[in-house]
């Protein structure tokens, strides 16, 4: 898609459903921003990961979490405790994404990911 | 137990900077399974974490590959701002068990969509497009 007024359009709209997704699951959104951003604006791999952790730095989950706070559904030890972590990881990630193939990399995750979520599914479901 | 938390943050955060997501698809399993929250407290404790940019140092990386679209990437946060104020109020009255098994389901098809991805590195359209947002 041609750089405008359209495609920042799009951009903003294919974001806000991504955002849903955030607030629903509680999740960043940048699972599906990453492949949001390839299909449909022709990024290549590395730029719509550099692009997704954009959207992330800022506290955009913010609302999202509000509502949670609000209905205390957060534990802010566990919460606190892993930030840090998170943080330090993701210096090496980005790092060793330099080194690897990323795609190889992502159909691995996406598999791993296939399998929890159908995993979540049935012990939610099946009774 | 505190330990393992530290460690499993640290986990989460290799496949931030080498996926460029947030880590929330993979905190509010984590936190389900290894800690036994309820869904909607690993919901908001992912949040939670995911409020300081932790992946600031990550995207220090891809920054200096040249490799951030950064109107794309502000247009998109104020996509997720907004959509996330609308997810989460959908998501608070939910049944924890129901909520749980929709995850589940996201989880599928953002795994399929993270597969049906077609290979961009190389091919000439996605070096056209780089060519252009670098100029």
């Amino acid at each position: 898609m041609r750089e405008g007024p359209l495609r920042d359009a799009s951009i903003f709209v294919a974001a806000g459903m991504c955002g849903v997704a955030s607030g629903l699951f509680g999740i960043g959104g940048g699972v599906l921003l990453v492949p949001f951003l390839a299909l449909f604006f022709a990024f290549g791999q590395h730029r719509a990961q550099g692009t997704s952790l954009v959207a992330l730095i800022p506290p955009t989950g913010l609302l999202a979490f509000l509502a949670y706070a609000k209905a205390d559904f957060v534990s802010w030890q566990v919460g606190l405790l892993l930030i840090p972590g998170v943080f330090v990881g993701g210096i090496l990630g980005g790092w060793l994404a330099k080194k690897l193939q990323p795609q190889r990399m992502r159909q691995v995750f996406a598999g791993l990911m296939f399998i929890l979520g159908m995993w979540q599914a049935a012990a939610a479901w099946w009774h | 137990m505190n330990l393992i938390v530290i460690l499993l943050g640290l986990g989460v955060g290799v496949l931030v900077g080498l996926l460029g997501i947030g880590g929330g698809v993979v905190l509010v399993p984590a936190l389900v399974y290894l800690l036994r929250m309820d869904q909607h407290m690993a919901q908001g404790t992912s949040l939670l974490i995911l409020l300081p940019p932790v992946g600031l140092g990550a995207l220090r990386e891809y920054w200096k590959q040249e490799q951030v679209d950064l109107r794309a990437g502000i247009l998109c946060a104020l996509g997720i701002l907004v959509g996330g104020y609308v997810g989460g109020l959908i998501a608070v009255p939910i049944a924890s068990r129901q909520l749980r098994g929709l995850f589940g389901c996201f989880l599928m098809l953002a795994a399929f969509l993270l597969l049906k991805k077609p290979q961009a590195q190389g091919l000439p359209k996605s070096s056209a497009d780089e060519g252009r947002n670098r100029a």
